[in-house]
């Protein structure tokens, strides 16, 4: 017993001798270890054996052995392998030229379906012939293990190649792989591994694009991305929608494997570097990338336009196809500005300047920044997020295609409204109403067309002819149809056009129910183009539709018969935009109320100086009221003026910027309406003194509006301070030297102490305002005392 | 083990930014951290995660790690990647859970089905009929047998680091080795 224990024991030495042994990767076999222990190898060898039996199990697969021929053409040498199988390069002994022969890894060879598939697309490859993509010769025959033969490309990997570069020569380079994918997708082949390892490029700079559509089909099929033991497959390149295995992929998941790889050309870096394949998915999916910008300052912004406007995380803000980023690669080629506007950008500015605007807040409460201040730089970064409309910056330029268009929008709405205005004996009826619609539905088509395809600023130029020409269209078939004829209220003087009978007649309830009907297509204009140009369209049709309806409620007979009258309805029309205005503003569509606020506006001085103006039954309210006014005019624009006051403080209330415009606004039109009134009263009680010298009330009058015009001047002038007015100060400064030569004029007349005097006040003035700080606190201690 | 392809070489290529380096080197070990994956998995995980995703994962961990991996040792490699295989698993692990605990939380109520077949085996461990023998006998092994057969066999581990792994002398570890080849060369006797 104690033998079998010891012998065990030395059985257990020697095996573990040999399991070391191996472990320092030392060459032994079996039968030469059991010749070192000879009284053992009876037990030891068939353990050894054993372990042998698991290695052998546990052996590396077999590279299968390169063939000596496929096709006929012979093997010289394996020049790469990948997802799917080898690739060989061989000789075609017959032309003399070499070529590539892409093999199905027998593992797959083995599957009968992905066999068969791997057949099929390199069968549908044959037929795409590119200059830029690798051409396929022939496909392997029957008897031998799948493969075929393409196009040897020598050449450099683009990475490679690109770094000799320069800017101009890689977008032109990128330019011609996004022609060669788009020629794939034109084909229904989504590429899906775009890297640059597989575009070469060749010495004369055309690349060549390898290994489209098959690598990872096969893959998929297989369930897998790419086989364990094979080269991994880095998701580097990978889009969002690809890394969450979303399917089926579109042309747009190779779009941002085109602006990874052109990202890193101009940059030399991945966009979404990681050390992990899973922290590489998460940012390919949810980061935004350095911009390129940040890491090469020298770039070009247009190319990191381009590159960010691909790797849109969201396929639909990227480029639809490959084919429009060639198309933005050729603008910055040819020096035009790209069209590309990043969504990237205003998310990236979105979440910091909340940051700083809360920190300008901060400031303003603290007292560093005073409220004009900070609403200047809010406006300013207001601007800065509207950057979604970065193309109206182009819109406004004055280029020779941007003028051609807008003139011809022009022409084309003038045109449409001539059809309007008059009638024409050779077109008339259905024809004119034809005519009309198919000058106003193709520039909605082609607006809407080029607003997708992202050529904003055509768009918009058709799209505003549209909004011009829809209205005319609704009014020439109304005109010709004979909808909405009637009179108002029956009377055809009530009738806009029966004042103008030079034109074709139209009526007040047609023109109301045009533009009315036209109001919903801006509304879904601005909610489909989100530019607030539509917004101010809305806007303005909205405020023609607000006189349409004066024009309907019998506005043409008030003219006749009081023409106050219309102003005084104007009011409510101002209170409708202001409320709509605030309305909008709450649910934070500021971009929308920044229109309805301005016509608020002018409806309401427009309404306020027409009623003062026309109104006769106020002139004569105010006379009785206050006889000393003689109810003049005059009077009532202090009236206003007061208003407006009234009308300012209620609106400061309000924490809105754009309900303080509103109040800025307000507040701009005092100083003339009060101290023109003054000078003209003044003017006018002088006048009438000079016509009965012995009255002693009117010599009072004159003399008190003499001397009441300097002194509120002086008011304004000091008024400018508490909201740095600017024109309160200016028209002070002009008012106060109006007044003071009225005053040399009749109160002061050739009096030298006059004009001597004021020198002498201005230079004390002066003076004063050098030593302010002393001087009040001398003063202030005088006053104690 | 040839000089060209000692797995000394092979990472120095890989490290080097040889791709090609990688692929050898991976095919090298592929089947045996398949083994050790799969007993890593434990019978919970084996059913939903298969082998191939951890395998893939821990390659392509292994792959952008590589140039933080020292040699110190032939078997070290090997070591490395069986450590990076446990962290995958138990990321796995984490995910599962996740996984599970959002299902319960989403549907209290239905039944959540059993996987058909929890006994899925790797198609990397399917290739070849033999391998598949192989983890029956493993299977077959009292844990302890087993868990030695695997580090000195599959690992590569040597005798002492099989002592220090589990926690036994030198000594009774080459006993525990050796009764484990016993038994095991005894179960293929049978087979």
């Amino acid at each position: 017993m104690p033998d079998v224990e010891a012998r065990e024991r030395l059985l257990a030495a020697a095996l573990a001798d040999y399991v070391d042994r191996q472990a320092r990767e030392e060459p032994i076999d079996p039968e030469n270890f059991c010749r070192l222990h000879p009284d053992l190898a009876e037990d030891l060898l068939p353990q050894l054996e054993a372990l042998a039996d698991i290695d052998r199990l546990t052996e590396p697969p077999e590279p299968p052995p390169t063939p000596e021929r496929l096709s006929g053409y012979r093997i010289l040498s394996e020049i790469g392998s990948g997802g799917m199988g080898r690739v060989y390069l061989a000789l075609d002994e017959r032309l003399g030229r070499k070529v590539a022969i892409k093999t199905l890894s027998p593992r797959y060879a083995d599957n009968p379906a992905l066999r068969e598939r791997f057949m099929h697309e390199a069968r549908a490859m044959a037929r795409l012939v590119h200059p830029n993509i690798a051409r396929i010769y022939s496909l392997g025959p029957d008897g031998e293990p799948p493969h075929f033969v393409m196009e040897h490309v020598e050449g450099a990997p683009l990475a490679d190649a690109a770094r000799a570069l320069t800017l101009r020569q890689k977008a032109e380079l990128m330019r011609k792989v996004a022609l060669a994918v788009e020629f794939l997708h034109q084909h229904q082949v989504i590429h899906r591994d775009l890297k640059p390892g597989n575009i070469l490029v060749g010495p004369d700079l055309e690349p060549k694009l390898l290994d489209f559509g098959l690598a990872l089909d096969v893959a998929d099929r297989a369930g897998r991305l790419t086989h364990p033991g094979e080269v991994v497959g880095t998701p580097d390149y990978f889009s969002p929608e690809q890394a969450r295995a979303e399917s089926p992929l579109d042309a747009r998941s190779d779009v941002f494997s085109l602006g990874t790889i052109l990202y890193e050309l101009l940059t030399g870096a991945l966009p979404f570097p990681a050390a992990t394949p899973a922290q590489q998915m998460r940012k390919i999916c949810e980061e935004d990338p350095v911009l390129p910008r940040r890491i090469d300052p020298s770039l070009p912004g247009d190319l990191q336009n381009v590159c960010m406007k691909a790797l849109e995380k969201d396929p639909a803000n990227r480029y639809g196809s490959a084919r429009e980023m060639a198309a933005d690669l050729e603008r910055f080629l040819a020096g035009e500005a790209v069209v590309a506007a990043p969504a990237s950008y205003s998310r990236r500015m979105g979440g910091k300047v909340a940051q700083h605007l809360q920190e300008l807040e901060g400031w303003r409460q603290d007292q560093i920044l005073s409220d004009s201040e900070y609403d200047a730089l809010r406006k300013g970064y207001d601007r800065l997020t509207e950057r979604e409309d970065a193309w109206i910056m182009e819109v406004r330029r004055l280029s020779l295609p941007q003028v051609s268009l807008y003139l011809g929008a022009w022409i084309l709405v003038v045109g449409a409204a001539l059809m309007v205005l008059f009638r024409y004996a050779q077109l008339s009826g259905s024809a004119v109403v034809l005519v009309v619609s198919a000058a106003t539905l193709p520039t909605l088509w082609i607006g809407i067309r080029s607003w997708k395809s992202d050529q904003h600023r055509i768009a918009v130029a058709y799209l505003l002819a549209f909004c011009l020409l829809l209205p005319v269209a609704l009014l020439v078939a109304m005109g010709e149809y004979g909808a909405f004829a009637g009179f108002t209220q029956g009377k055809e003087n009530l009738e806009l056009f029966s004042k103008l009978p030079a034109f074709k007649r139209t009526t007040n309830a047609q023109l109301w129910w045009a533009m009315l009907l036209s109001l919903p297509a801006y509304y879904w204009l601005r909610r489909f183009t989100r530019a607030s140009v539509f917004s101010l369209v809305f806007a303005v049709m909205t405020a023609l539709v607000a006189l349409a309806t004066l024009l309907r409620l019998g506005m043409l007979e008030w003219i006749d018969n009081d023409p106050g009258r219309p102003y005084f309805y104007l009011i409510p029309c101002a209170l409708l935009f202001l409320a709509l205005g605030m309305a909008l503003e709450r649910l934070r569509a500021t971009s929308d109320s920044r229109y309805f606020y301005p016509i608020a506006v002018v409806f309401t001085i427009v309404a306020l100086t027409g009623v003062v103006t026309f109104h006769e039954p106020y002139a004569k309210w105010l006379h009785s009221a206050a006889p000393w006014t003689r109810g003049q005019l005059e009077y009532l624009f202090i009236l206003n003026a007061g208003l407006y006051f009234a009308l300012q403080t209620l609106c400061e209330r309000f924490r809105s910027a754009q309900m303080r415009a509103v109040a800025k606004a307000f507040r701009f039109l005092i100083p003339g309406h009060v101290m023109t009134s003054l000078l003209l009263l003044g003017l006018e009680a002088t006048a009438r003194w000079e016509k009965s010298p012995a009255n002693g009330a009117m010599r009072l009058e004159a003399r008190l509006f003499e001397l009441l015009l300097p002194l509120v001047a002086c008011g304004f002038v000091f008024g400018s301070i508490p909201k740095q007015m600017k024109n309160f100060f200016a028209s002070g400064l002009f008012f106060l030297a109006v007044g003071i030569v009225r005053l040399q004029q009749n109160f002061f007349k050739d009096q030298a102490m006059w004009p001597a005097g004021l020198l002498a006040v201005g230079l004390v003035l002066m003076l004063a305002a050098a030593r302010y700080a002393p001087l009040k606190l001398a003063l202030a201690r005088w006053w104690r005392r | 083990m040839g000089v060209p392809t000692s797995s000394f070489d092979l990472v120095e290529k890989v490290q080097g930014g040889d791709r090609e380096a990688f692929s050898g080197l991976f095919r090298k070990y592929s089947r045996r951290l398949a083994v050790l994956i799969h007993y890593k998995l434990g019978e919970e995980l084996r059913g939903s995660r298969e082998v191939d995703d951890i395998l893939q994962e821990t390659l392509l961990r292994a792959f952008r790690d590589i140039g933080q991996f020292h040699y110190r040792a032939p078997g070290s490699f090997l070591s490395w990647l069986s450590s990076i295989a446990d962290h995958a698993i138990v990321d796995a692990a984490r995910y599962e859970g996740r996984e599970r605990r959002r299902a319960a939380e989403l549907e209290p109520l239905s039944q959540v089905p059993e996987p058909a077949d929890t006994k899925t085996p790797s198609r990397l461990l399917a290739q070849k009929e033999d391998v598949a023998r192989l983890l029956e006998r493993l299977d077959a092994l009292p844990a302890d047998y087993r868990q030695a057969i695997l580090l000195a066999k599959i690992e590569g581990l040597s005798t002492a680091e099989l002592a220090e792994r589990m926690g036994k002398s030198r000594e009774a570890a080459a006993l525990l080795l050796h009764r484990a080849v016993k038994r095991f060369r005894e179960l293929t006797g049978g087979a």
